[in-house]
């Protein structure tokens, strides 16, 4: 086949409307203190102590930056375990076992709303930096650095898109708290002061703009369009929400900030709510189980910290007849695959996807093209490859393997199934 | 026993993107053509057909049977150089057939496809790796070695003897072609001399449609290869006095220019890999079929106009500009260019007229 690849098929035929969303309270959660950014910690509790919904358990720390670990449950601390995280790294986790009394930190107050209102843009970044709050759409960048940007900010995007397939738990959040996502909006619209505010959401999915659309009626005093965009693949990526939802093309490996665009991932603003209005730090998140090789595919409100080993369980566990399979942490474009299932969900945990690992026999390249019409960022992938295989820096560099996303539609539309997202990826290193 | 894999992401592939089905596609959209050429020239089509697909399949074969034996002892069927499980050779063997003309002996049949599937491929690496178009090589070395005993037979009027580029290439803008054969006959290819395959401009519609609504093509190219040479030769009709619109018909649907934009122009693996690319590649190839037709001795411009425009196919993909979108820049200089192309073929014209 010669041809762009617009939308990323369903022929793992997965479910698509999964089993409305069910809640767990888990025995234990393991929280991380540690990742790919802070890979030293200082605790402020020890195994015993009690700790509250909440309450700072201790500091992640990093070159750049501390980030506080707070506890999701209410309960006792039982000593430091390792697991894997979201993106299959073994970190050093705090594990607590559950009370199930579910009772709050004193910290935890709700501020009211005439005090939000006179609240300065260095108080709210304040409190985004001291509650953790990161990126929770997969990128975990820390959105105090991006509230506190300099530039003049015209429009607040919020990302509703979730173009990877098989995803819902964006779904579940919008239709469960519409409210959160209205006010989360005009909190970050008040920090940056722009008078606008766009909620980007697939055009396909109908029930979430009735439901956000009648939610609009209620703030009518603020200028919050909802943009429908089209059901794409990668629409959901920054760049391309922008130039649908607002008509604004940012040029890859800018920040959107320079054209007076801020863009958050809805359950990003959503945590922005809570942690403003409530003062809460995230505790809790919508997930997704999904896949061809688990028996109850479903989505859960889960604490974060939970095991994923236990909540496959909760699914009644992997396919009997399945060998081989793949355990992978986000979408099955862009998700990381697993080394074991022994992980935890962390709050940029948006899924877990159980997939059947197929073997796909590669043939050699016939140049159909169908990689360079469907690459996003518009680059030669079929070219990058062969220039990594001569190992031709100079070319590979020409070719700017460094704007790739890697979204993996190259190897996704590959004629001749080869892993050419590799390739760049390979590419992308060899330039640094 | 349940084992948990790793692999790096996209964890999903595109359903029908198979090297196999695209290359099928073609061997069905050539099925017509093939028909319709034992049809109108007999068995002798047969013969020319089987010998070009035997001995291209022969020769990948014997070579890769030899290549194992030097390098680790056991040839394979399954050997994934060996491109006859996915249809690319046979595509070749058939391509090739079908430019060659009815009177030619089957021993050049067979040498041109030995020489080209060795010569066009195989040093090259095999599939993939090639830079020629395999069948428009192996018929220009039939062509150029042989050229004595290239020969068409008119089996409407044998004593004619000329095709309608024939005649053309004697005087390009003799009307005289029309008192033989009518834009109809072109078109449908019924009754028409030249190469056994590439007659009907129908047949080949019919496959290119095929390829088409199974994307197993990039319809841009023939349309662009057919676009330029309809604007060239309206041009040059426009420009000279005495020629109407039977020029652009002829020049259209006679001599597999329709042939070699549909089936040979698209042959992925020897154009460019972006879309501009393919455009530029595509336009080269109607303006070089057209230049070679009008101002050459040689009248099927289209199989050396692909074979010359494969070679700067690398420069056209060249890193420093080869990306999928047009920007301003790339299309004022391809426009400029264009223009005057289309200039100098008016002006080249006037001379030959
Ligand atoms: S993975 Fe990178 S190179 Fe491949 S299509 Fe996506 S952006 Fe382009
Ligand atoms: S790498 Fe794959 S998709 Fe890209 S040109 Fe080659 S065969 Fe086609």
């Amino acid at each position: 086949m010669i041809s762009k690849a617009k939308r990323v098929s369903d022929y793992k035929q997965l479910t698509k409307q999964l089993p409305s969303v069910r809640y767990v309270d888990p025995e234990f959660v393991y929280l991380t203190l540690m990742n790919n950014r802070c890979t030293d910690y200082t605790l402020e509790v020890e195994e015993g102590d009690s700790v509250k919904v909440g309450e700072i358990l201790g500091e992640k720390c990093g070159s750049f930056f501390e980030t506080p670990v707070y506890s999701t449950v209410s309960g006792t601390v039982e000593g430091v375990v390792k697991k894997l995280d979201q993106n299959g790294l073994e970190v050093d986790c705090l594990k607590i076992r559950n009370n199930f009394k579910d009772e709050t930190h004193e910290s935890i107050t709700d501020r009211p709303d005439a005090f939000i209102k006179a609240m300065s843009k260095e108080d709210i970044v304040d409190i985004v930096k001291e509650k953790a709050l990161v990126g929770l759409g997969g990128a975990a960048f820390p959105s105090y650095i991006k509230l506190n940007t300099d530039e003049a900010i015209h429009t607040v995007v919020i990302n509703a898109v979730e173009c990877e397939p098989y995803l819902s738990s964006d779904y579940r959040l919008i239709m469960d708290q519409p409210e959160q996502i209205f006010k989360g909006l005009i909190y970050i619209m008040q920090t940056v002061s722009a008078p606008k505010g766009v909620i980007a959401v697939k055009k396909t999915k109908k029930a979430l703009i009735e439901v956000l659309e009648r939610e609009c009626e209620r703030y009518k005093d603020y200028d919050i369009k909802i943009a429908k965009v089209k059901d794409y693949y990668p629409q959901g990526w920054e760049n391309a929400t922008f130039k649908e939802a607002v008509g604004i093309k940012v040029p890859v490996g800018e920040l959107p900030m320079k054209y007076g665009l801020l863009g958050f991932n809805v359950s990003t603003c959503a945590s922005i709510y809570e942690a403003i209005k409530h003062n809460m730090p995230i505790t809790k998140r919508y997930l997704t189980i999904n896949g061809d090789a688990v028996n109850f595919p479903q989505d859960i409100r889960v604490r974060v910290g939970t095991s994923i080993r236990e909540l496959i369980k909760l699914c009644d566990g992997y396919k009997e007849d399945i060998n081989k399979l793949e355990v992978i942490i986000g979408g099955p474009m862009m998700g990381v695959a697993l080394p074991s299932d022994d992980a935890i969900v962390t709050e940029t945990t948006t899924s877990v996807l159980i997939l059947k690992s197929t073997e796909y026999k590669e043939e050699p390249c016939v140049r159909c093209g169908s990689c360079v019409y469907s690459c996003p960022v518009d680059i030669t992938p079929v070219s990058i490859m062969n220039a990594v295989k001569r190992n031709d820096k100079k070319s590979v560099e020409l070719l700017e393997a460094n704007k790739c996303i890697e979204c993996g539609l190259c190897a996704y539309v590959c004629t001749s199934k080869i892993h050419v997202t590799d390739y760049v990826r390979k590419g992308k290193n060899l330039i640094g | 026993m349940m084992e948990i894999v790793q692999k790096s992401s996209p964890h999903l592939r595109r359903p029908n993107a198979r090297v196999i089905r695209m290359m099928r596609d073609v061997a069905i959209a050539l099925m017509p053509l093939v028909v319709f050429a034992i049809y109108s020239h007999g068995l002798s089509a047969l013969w020319i057909l089987l010998a070009a697909v035997g001995s291209m399949v022969v020769t990948e074969y014997v070579y890769y049977v030899i290549q194992d034996k030097i390098n680790d002892g056991k040839f394979q069927l399954n050997n994934p150089s060996f491109s006859l499980y996915n249809y690319s050779v046979i595509v070749s063997g058939l391509i090739y057939g079908l430019i060659l003309p009815d009177k030619i002996p089957i021993q050049v049949v067979i040498i041109g496809g030995v020489v080209g599937v060795l010569l066009a491929k195989l040093i090259f690496g095999g599939l993939g790796q090639n830079i020629f178009n395999i069948a428009g090589f192996a018929r220009i070395f039939a062509a150029l070695s042989f050229g004595a005993m290239l020969g068409y037979s008119n089996h409407v009027d044998a004593d004619a003897g000329a095709t309608v580029l024939g005649v053309l290439a004697q005087n390009p803008f003799s009307d005289g072609v029309l008192e033989n054969y009518s834009l109809w006959t072109m078109f449908s290819g019924l009754g028409m001399p030249g190469s056994i395959g590439e007659t009907s401009a129908l047949l080949i519609l019919v496959g290119g449609l095929y390829m088409f609504l199974r994307k197993s093509f990039d319809v841009y190219v023939p349309l662009v290869v057919m676009g330029t040479v309809a604007v060239l030769s309206a041009a040059v009709m426009l420009a000279t006095d005495g020629v109407g619109w039977w020029f652009v018909g002829t020049q259209l649907f006679s001599g597999g220019l329709m042939f070699g934009a549909v089936y040979m122009a698209t042959d992925p693996i020897t154009i460019p890999v972006t879309r501009p690319g393919r455009i530029y590649f595509a336009f080269g190839v109607g303006l070089l079929t057209f230049v070679i037709r009008l101002f050459g001795t040689y009248p099927e411009g289209v199989v050396f106009a692909i074979v010359i425009m494969n070679m700067f196919v690398p420069a056209i993909d060249y890193a420093k500009w080869s990306k999928n979108t047009f920007s301003l820049k790339s299309g004022l200089i391809f426009g400029a260019v264009a223009v005057i192309s289309v200039i100098g073929v008016v002006v080249g014209a006037s001379y030959v007229g």
